[in-house]
């Protein structure tokens, strides 16, 4: 392992070589009499002090001042060998050796994205990956960049999203300056977010790193996904390559997600043909734009209703069969196919949230249970992510995606005309209250449409109206605000990517920006809906967007609240009988309001708002739509009622 | 056609207003709430939080449902206001008097409820 050039030791060297010469002076010079006459100034050069006598008298120390490579450039090429399009950073000392070969021996590839916060580093990621279809990087310093990226790593996790996270480190412990590289060392820092990455690891050479990050990357893609970690020794990073030649790139070839078993497949499509009211229940089943075309297929063989908890872009929200507003529909399926699902029972199962809590279930007691997904192959037991114990009849392990046209062909197989006829008249009966649910939404939209605070109803047909023409992508959304998918046309792939996976405040900004920057190549006119609440947890990550120039429209629902708390609160004083009244304090955001539009000028953001009016929000809307269409970011601030 | 149409709505809800008199001669009972003070308690304790301040519905740990010119006769609302079902929380006396309850009742009836989409252009991209 190449050895890191203490800068600290060598001065410590100097200095005691130093310190030796002025002693053996001090024993040959005679005393100085304490009444002698000051001597004149001798008119010659002044004696060489100990450091330039000994760099001038002794042979040359082996302290190189230069390298011609570094471990840093193989790294670089290593990730760009993954093609890896951009390293999200908060830039830190601790991956120093990194960040400049990435800049000088990539060329800026993969592209620096500059954050002023891991965790909007980490979120970007996060919200780029699931619009991009594959990782992007980001880097992080020691334990505290590390700590600081852990919110939005448990996001990653629960979300099941491949984000590739390096952490710089200084492995070895007489090779850290004394201050801040003890307090930002660790003995292993992937301990920090071990729970919640599917992998970490702490390369000790250069052939290590190449083969543990394309381990990691292939890890994070494989699903079910997820994020990775890798240290990064600075020494590493920083030193001369020691043999080159001995350094190879190791082979990427990313893994074929598994299919379920054919037997279960096929008795899965039994199950499904004979029932009377089949269902599918979807929540993170397309990861790339073929899962939502195999979706449709096997819904349209079957005509049997879809329920979809949008955890990525699964079912077009205006098919026919889409039921996702009629959850009602649980209670009467025989035959349940539930795909890739992050809370089955909670899905699945009526619970009060009451001062004895309980639950019953949801469905039929004879209803028959299919799962699909591979989720349940890799589960940590510290954090509950995994949700409740759910009974199945047929638990089928198999990436949804890749079973459903085994599965639409068994189907197929299956029918005769007298299916057929029968699954078009249940598809008849679907495509009516699907249609009729959607009139409902729309009438229930008008309900005070002229209201100030805005409805999020007309909030989210104001900008609908506007944007509907685009390439359009939605890629955040406020806690419970389900207009958009009530009331707007999402057909394309790319036209949603689901939530923050594990709810934790913070998600919505950055994610967004992760996105809008992979939609930006393509075209794609980004929005973002986002809460005011979560937009102080990382309101920082706009000045990311304004200096890399990324164009999205991002609107501040601005309840003043972090209004989920301020109903439970509400609640706990309802059930106490007492001061309903007083439970703004802790949860509101006022006295004084926070000017979101303001706040985002300030990081060079257009800003528009705050918007208290319905009657303005057009205009404005129209203004930032311009600004996103020329290559930049726009917030409108809009203060809304609560849901 | 027009006239025809309006016909037609003034029929029906003459045919709802009686099978209302007939099936739900109780909701004469409720008492004659303060649509003003309704409205200050709805939004000082809480209502608005999840049923909107326009009584549009909301969203709690489910749906919360719309009030904005409620057909829910009073006492039906009231029982829901005391013995809630699902998530809702009780309001006991301690917190709202029957007063007060009939005036949050009168209040959100007051409140004009849907209109029809086709009126609005947005609503129908």
């Amino acid at each position: 392992m190449p050895k890191r050039r203490n800068s600290a030791d060598s001065s410590r060297r100097n200095f005691l070589k130093g310190a030796s010469l002025v002693g053996a002076a001090a024993a040959v010079t005679p005393p100085i009499p304490a009444n002698a006459a000051p001597a004149p100034a001798p008119l010659k050069a002044p004696v060489p002090g100990p450091l330039q006598t000994a760099a001038e008298t002794l042979a040359p120390s082996n302290d190189p001042v230069n390298q011609t490579s570094s471990g840093g450039d193989f790294m670089t090429d290593v990730l760009n060998s993954l093609g890896i399009e951009y390293m999200a950073i908060n830039c830190a000392s601790s991956y120093r050796g990194l960040h400049e070969a990435v800049i000088n021996h990539g060329n800026n590839k993969p592209e620096i994205i500059t954050c002023v916060h891991e965790d909007i580093a980490v979120h970007m990621a996060q919200g780029y990956a699931k619009i991009e279809g594959k990782p992007m990087a980001m880097a992080c310093h020691g334990v505290v960049g590390t700590q600081h990226a852990t919110m939005a790593m448990y996001n990653a996790w629960c979300d099941r999203v491949p984000v590739l996270v390096f952490g710089g480190n200084i492995m070895e412990a007489d090779k850290r300056m004394p201050g801040a590289e003890w307090v930002h060392a660790g003995v292993d820092i992937g301990q920090i977010v071990r729970e919640f990455t599917k992998w970490d690891d702490q390369p000790a050479s250069l052939t290590h790193f190449a083969e543990s990050t394309v381990r990691a990357y292939k890890i994070a893609t494989t699903p079910p996904m997820g994020p990775v970690f890798i240290a990064l020794d600075a020494e590493l990073q920083e030193n001369p390559i020691p043999d080159p030649e001995g350094l190879r790139i190791p082979k990427f070839a990313p893994v074929v997600p598994p299919q379920g078993d054919s037997g279960a497949i096929a008795q899965a499509a039994k199950m499904l043909v004979e029932a009377q009211n089949p269902l599918i229940i979807c929540d993170r089943v397309a990861r790339t734009p073929a899962g939502m075309a195999h979706l449709v297929e096997l819904a349209e063989t079957l005509q049997c209703a879809v329920i979809d908890n949008v955890g990525r872009m699964n079912f077009p929200s205006r098919h026919p069969l889409n039921q996702s507003f009629r959850r009602g529909l649980i209670g009467q399926a025989d035959v349940i196919i539930a795909m890739e699902m992050n809370d089955l029972w909670g899905t699945l199962t009526h619970f009060s949230d009451r001062i004895v809590r309980r639950s019953r279930p949801g469905i039929k007691p004879d209803a028959k249970l299919i799962t699909l997904g591979v989720r349940d192959l890799y589960l940590k037991s510290n954090y509950q992510d995994f949700g409740r114990w759910q009974d199945t009849d047929l638990d089928i392990a198999g990436d949804a995606e890749a079973s459903l046209p085994a599965l639409t062909e068994a189907v197929k197989r299956l029918l005769d005309d007298g299916r057929k006829s029968a699954f078009d008249v249940r598809g008849k009966k679907l495509a009516a209250a699907h249609l009729a649910m959607v009139e409902q939404s729309k009438t229930d939209a008008t309900i005070g449409w002229d209201a100030s605070p805005i409805t999020t109803a007309r909030m989210c047909a104001e900008v609908y109206g506007q944007i509907k023409d685009e390439d359009w992508s939605v890629v955040g959304t406020t806690i419970r605000l389900s207009w958009p998918h009530r009331l707007w046309d999402f057909k394309r792939p790319y036209q949603w990517n689901g939530v923050s996976g594990g709810a934790g405040i913070g998600y919505n900004l950055p994610a967004s920006l992760g996105a809008a920057l992979a939609n930006k190549k393509h075209g794609r006119f980004t929005v973002s809906f986002g809460g005011d609440g979560d937009f102080m947890f990382n309101p920082g990550a706009l000045w990311t967007a304004a200096h890399h120039k990324i164009p999205i429209l991002y609107i501040v629902q601005n309840n003043r609240a972090y209004h989920q708390e301020y109903m439970y609160l509400v609640a706990m004083a309802a059930r106490h009988g007492r001061g309903v009244d007083k439970m703004d304090i802790g949860t509101t955001l006022k006295d004084p309001n926070i000017d979101y539009a303001t706040v985002a000028r300030g990081m060079g953001v257009h800003g528009e708002g705050p918007i208290t009016d319905p009657r303005d929000l057009g205009p404005a809307l129209a203004r930032a739509i311009a600004v996103v269409k020329s290559g930049e970011p726009a917030v409108v601030d809009v203060v809304t009622d609560p849901r | 056609m027009k006239n025809y149409k309006r016909l037609m709505f003034v029929a029906l809800g003459v045919s709802a207003v009686a099978v209302a008199t007939v099936t739900f001669t109780w909701a004469q009972d409720a008492p004659k709430g303060d649509a003003g003070n309704g409205k200050r308690i709805y939004l000082a304790d809480g209502c608005f939080t999840c049923h909107g301040r326009a009584g549009q519905g909301g969203a709690y740990n489910g749906p919360a449902p719309i009030l904005a010119h409620t057909a829910l006769p009073f006492d039906g609302f009231k029982g829901q206001v005391r013995n809630p079902v699902n998530d809702m929380p009780a309001y006991s006396d301690a917190v709202l008097s029957d007063k007060d309850i009939a005036d949050i009742y009168a209040f959100v009836e007051s409140l004009p409820g849907s209109r029809s989409a086709k009126d609005i252009p947005l609503l129908n991209n």
